[in-house]
């Protein structure tokens, strides 16, 4: 009976993964730092290619269906994937085949497996919430520097005994043969980017941000609205590279965000009301059957400028008065917006640079790069390691799944 | 005892649910298809999944438990029950929580519409089969159509998986265009290279059998049982069985003759990106038209791509192999001129690194467009609009390089004709799911790898063959398939041989099978064709259902019979005072936002029923009809979203069909065509659903009684138009 495989990040590149590899009798252990899986989509709203949500990934072999929500994935039930939630990876060590791994797994204050989300504790404290309603586990989370008399009183009278308030950080060590690393990507924070202001003025917000704000699920139900005082937002600027395809940030592309923010631009213009919205780009790269979001959004009417925001001023009205370089009439423009969104380069996610250390493999501009680049095979970044998902690089959802699906192939044909 | 009659468990949620649960005991212990009634507080936890074993045995498997979303317990439910080795498969479910005392304030409206939906669900369990475990073994035979780098990829993959593979390719060599191209970004490695050890590999490895010129003719059978029809060099038709099909056929270079701008095929010095590959691997590089030497290179990017006359869409390679193939002209002609004239440059990730390092080498770049291409006195002139300049440049060339748009391959759409993929509006091979299931088709057995569905680089070629591996695997699962036989099951002799449903099913499931034995019917009776179904193959939408008109194909966990008892049962105390709108809803799109609507406990009227269906195009005319017939006020049917059917992307499209002909029958009987409708949901906008039912429920009240209500349905009147 060989090791178990170790998946790092349940994204939905690492989800695939761990459900193919259940499906086909291997074991896994899948672990995850926050306290719901999913990663980034989780917070997406609508997806591309599809326009439809974000939070599925694909179902059982056992279950009927060709995808499956978060929700619906019962990860916590899969009689091959041990789900850890909360949980970090520490020391590796050991030969390929036989990796030794040191698991740092955070207090387990509500249990997943016994909590109904009955609601019960959610009204005897805030310290409780519900993450969204497509969380995975299906299960409410604790905030202990919320701890309050509301939370001891639900300890004792949760209906399935699920909470622990007293529970403590464990370490464990794992055997397992193969790695698969599906950590995604992270989103920067464009607070050195001098030239955007970004964090000094409220408006001024990332493409993450604004799907937060734009998603029906959120505080305004989807109105795009002003952080700055809740009022409706009518004019909104984007602006593409902000830090990538920049020598002093990423040298990269970042491959998604183009096609991100028009996503959003035609959200905007089309299903939302009376919003006018302007595109300040270099080139816009709607690679594929992406060029349909380009070629829509032309029609309804969102501007583009090709060109780079040269000054942007507040004003007391909490809008911005924006000054665009037109490279294309060689011309200043003036534009006044209420919402100013930046979209912000896509780079490796946090503790990448030691992972990558820690095995030995190779770096891609900061993401996990292929061990052999002649073979082709990206999803192969050492031995007995494997990689899929944005870990390799800025990638969409399809590519993801089928990278994660490419490397259970390539586990199982190392175990013929 | 009685098998018609089932236990029923009832879940609390540890007390916390708002709903009057003597109530509902009471009123359940009523039901004459009720055995048992237990009210439980927990029953997901440790100290629930005994009961539900207890109740089981007890009950002979008929068992309804009303609880929380089916889509969270269950799987934990059967996990257990399998563990101790029970059978799970008659176990139905009602959702009293996300479905009912979530959305509802009123908690006798919540309680009597719970106890109509257990009412209904217990008709439905009254009338469940036992649904056994199959087995089945076919050939682990695979045959892989096209010999590229996604082809080659495949066969070496699926070999390693155990499988035995015929490679048929209908060049006289294996590579494809990979084999052409002189540098491959962002390695830098030639094509040959990046071949030359899976080459290999592939001559090495006995259980993969490697056809050259072999042309594939059109293909019969179905998943586990495939017949390839090829021709090779003599062109001779032979036959080849085979479990599983990888189409991995590549793509088509455009061949811009029709442009007149460009002069391709008039002026030999105009080529395309791919023709200037070749040239480049190949080591010559000099005028076509006389041999000189090239100092002037223009490339031209987006030729026939984005454009609405020929592709529409980007072609995604072509930006990156201009680029390479700049580097290489300058490397090998260091005073060589090349200019790229685009509209956008596209490179994705690291490729803009080698971007830059071509600009950094004296690549021009030309933001415009070329408007005319000329010769004059033996040389080659062309006219660009550079429009960052807002001028107009004329220059002579040596070599006008056309980034042709990236095509589909020749014979996909012949070859879909039997082999029963669908065709995206591109011409590519449609995949199944564009955001989850790529390199799956419309047809189960047949999977698509490399640029056959869409432009892709050498990487991604590979990692789509890797990925279509597994797919195929999980399909045959080496060979030994044991399933539980869930999914459409055909009665042959009440078959009436129409085909809708081999026509309409989503995944091109059923077959026509000639009747060569029915020898006893007259000429005119007899039935040529008739419908197979291999249910162990089926995704259980029930569609076939839906659309056969003699009732032969069923779905084992949701006959006809079952659904009709459970409309009857569900609204048997509908009536005029209380309008009720009953919705079907799919276990797909529709389960899911109706849970997240109850999980956000949005508040929606109290008078609708709930029925679950595998997928909205299992409902049928006559279901519709049934539930009006039952006292229904308005009905309505819960999708996915356009094109986003889970089961091949056509179940919800055919629910839409039988709406729309449910609503001219209802018009043309005197009834009010708008009281049954279709709505498109999920779950990231709940409020679609909300929504709905408001509008129905709205629509119910508006219309006011039906005929059924006041007595007259059935009987003649005229018709006021």
């Amino acid at each position: 009976m060989s090791n178990p495989v170790l998946i790092i990040g349940a994204g939905v590149a690492g989800m695939t993964a761990a459900v193919e590899l259940a499906d086909s009798g291997i074991k896994t252990i899948l672990v995850e730092r926050q306290e719901t899986v999913g990663g980034n989509a989780l917070d997406l709203y609508k997806a591309f290619p599809t326009d439809d949500c974000f939070y599925c990934f694909e179902g059982n072999r056992w279950r009927p269906g060709i995808r499956k929500c978060f929700y619906r994935s019962a990860l916590t039930d899969q009689p091959n994937i041990s789900l850890r939630m909360n949980s970090e990876i520490g020391d590796i060590s050991g030969a390929p085949d036989q990796f030794s791994v040191k698991l740092k797994v955070g207090p387990g204050y509500v249990n997943p497996k016994k909590c109904t989300m009955c609601g019960l504790c959610l009204e005897k404290s805030e310290a409780f919430r519900l993450l969204s309603p497509q969380c995975q586990p299906q299960a409410v989370v604790y905030d202990p520097t919320k701890a309050d008399d509301g939370a001891k009183q639900a300890e004792e009278e949760c209906p399935t005994k699920a909470i622990n308030l007293g529970a403590q950080p464990t370490e464990e060590t794992v055997q397992v043969s193969d790695i698969v690393i599906a950590t995604g990507y992270h989103e920067m924070q464009p607070v050195n980017v001098d030239e955007y202001n970004y964090g000094k003025h409220p408006n001024i917000i990332t493409q993450l941000e604004l799907a937060k704000i734009i998603d029906p699920i959120g505080e305004s139900g989807g109105v795009p609205v002003r952080p700055s005082d809740g009022k409706p937002a009518k004019r909104v600027m984007m602006v593409q590279c902000v830090g990538s395809r920049d020598e002093n940030y990423y040298p990269y592309c970042s491959k998604i965000c183009c096609i991100f923010a028009l996503k959003h631009a035609n959200i905007l213009t089309q299903e939302r009301d009376d919003v006018k919205v302007s595109v300040v780009y270099m080139d816009i790269r709607t690679y594929d059957r992406y060029e349909r979001y380009y070629r829509e959004s032309r029609n309804t009417g969102v501007e583009f400028v090709r060109g780079r925001v040269s000054l942007i001023e507040p004003r007391k009205d909490d809008t911005l008065d924006i000054t665009v370089y037109d490279s294309l009439l060689d011309k200043y423009l003036k534009f006044s917006v209420d919402l100013f969104v930046l979209s912000s380069a896509l780079e490796p996610s946090e503790g990448t640079d030691k992972l990558i250390e820690t095995l030995g493999i190779k770096s891609t501009s900061g993401f996990v790069g292929m061990v052999d680049p002649a073979s082709e095979n990206e999803v192969v970044v050492g031995d007995h390691i494997y990689a899929c998902g944005a870990a390799l690089g800025p990638a969409e959802v399809p590519e993801s799944v089928t990278q994660a699906r490419a490397v259970v192939s390539k586990i199982l044909q190392s175990r013929k | 005892m009685d098998d018609n009659k089932s236990a029923v468990l009832i879940c609390t949620c540890g007390k916390q649910l708002q709903l009057g649960f003597d109530f509902l005991e009471t009123q359940v212990k009523k039901m004459d298809l009720a055995t048992s009634v237990d009210v439980h507080d927990l029953v997901c936890q440790e100290e629930g999944l005994p009961k539900i074993a207890e109740l089981l045995k007890a009950s002979s498997g008929h068992l309804v438990i009303a609880a929380c979303s089916s889509q969270k317990i269950q799987p934990r439910i059967d996990q257990y029950l399998d563990s101790k080795g029970l059978d799970s498969s008659q176990i139905q479910y009602v959702n009293i929580r996300e479905h009912s005392a979530w959305v509802h304030k009123d908690l006798d409206e919540a309680n009597q519409k719970s106890v109509d939906m257990i009412r209904g669900t217990l008709a439905r369990s009254a009338k469940s089969t036992k649904r056994n475990i199959e087995q089945k073994e076919i050939s682990t035979h695979v045959t892989v159509i096209g010999g590229g780098i996604a082809g080659v990829e495949s066969a070496l993959s699926l070999s390693n998986l155990g499988y035995e593979v015929s490679l048929l390719e209908i060049t006289d060599e294996l590579g494809g265009h990979v084999r052409s191209l002189p540098v491959v970004a962002p390695t830098g490695k030639s094509g040959k290279e990046i071949l030359s050890s899976r080459l290999d590999m592939l001559q090495n490895d006995n259980n993969i059998i490697i056809m050259t010129k072999t042309r594939v003719k059109y293909v019969t059978g179905e998943m586990g049982n495939f017949t390839v029809h090829y021709t090779s060099e003599d062109e001779e038709e032979r036959t080849l069985n085979t479990s599983a099909i990888v189409l991995a056929t590549g793509f088509k270079e455009f061949k811009p003759t029709s442009m007149d701008e460009y002069r391709y095929g008039k002026n030999p010095d105009v080529i395309t990106q791919f023709e200037l590959s070749c040239m480049l691997s190949e080591g010559k590089l000099t005028r076509p038209s006389d041999d000189k030497p090239i100092k002037e290179v223009v490339m031209i990017q987006c030729v026939g791509s984005r454009s609405e006359d020929y592709k529409k869409d980007c072609s995604k390679l072509c930006c990156t192999f201009a680029i390479d193939n700049s580097l290489e002209i300058i490397e090998r002609i260091p005073d060589a001129n090349v200019r790229i004239v685009y509209m956008d440059i596209r490179v994705p990730f690291e490729n803009e690194m080698i971007y830059k390092e071509s600009r950094e080498k004296g690549v021009d770049y030309i933001r415009g467009r070329v408007s005319m291409t000329w010769e004059q006195d033996g040389t080659t002139y062309v006219r660009v609009y550079d429009s960052l300049l807002d001028k107009y440049l004329e220059t002579p060339v040596d070599l006008l390089v056309l980034s042709a748009a990236i095509l589909p391959p020749d014979g996909i759409t012949e070859l879909s004709e039997t082999l029963g993929y669908a065709i995206e509006d591109d011409g590519h091979v449609k995949e199944l799911y564009g955001k989850l299931r790529r390199n799956e088709t419309r047809r189960r057995g047949v999977v698509a790898a490399g640029g056959v569905t869409r432009p892709q680089f050498v990487f991604e070629a590979v990692t789509d063959a890797q990925a279509g591996a597994l797919i195929i695997h999980n399909e045959l699962q080496g060979g030994k398939i044991e399933s539980v036989s869930r999914g459409a099951v055909l009665n042959a002799d009440d078959c009436v041989g129409c085909s809708l449903c081999a026509q309409q099913c989503p995944r091109g499931v059923p077959l026509m099978i000639e009747q060569i034995e029915d020898e006893e019917a007259d000429e005119e009776q007899k039935i040529l064709f008739k419908a197979t179904i291999d249910t162990l193959n089926c995704h259980s939408c029930g569609v076939c259902q839906s659309l056969c008109p003699s009732g032969a194909t069923q779905l084992n966990f949701l006959s006809n019979d079952q659904l009709w008892s459970e409309i009857e049962a569900t609204l048997e105390d509908a009536g005029p005072e209380y309008p009720i709108t009953l919705c079907f809803y799919c276990e797909e799109c529709s389960v899911s936002t109706i849970d997240i609507v109850g999980t956000r406990k949005m508040e929606y009227p109290a008078n609708t029923r709930l029925i679950p269906v595998p997928c909205a195009g299992r409902v049928s005319i006559i279901d519709l009809l049934k539930a009006f017939e039952h006292g229904a006020s308005t009905v309505m049917i819960a999708a996915c979203e356009k094109d986003r059917c889970h089961i091949g992307g056509t179940g919800n499209e055919i629910a839409q069909v039988q709406v729309d002909v449910a609503r001219d029958i209802l018009n043309a009987i005197g009834w009010k065509g708008e009281r049954v409708d279709m709505f498109r949901m999920f779950s990231a906008e709940p409020e679609r659903f909300t929504n709905a039912v408001n509008e129905m429920v709205k629509r119910a009240k508006e219309l006011g009684p039906t005929p059924v209500h006041e007595g007259t349905a059935g009987k003649w009147m005229e018709v006021t138009e």
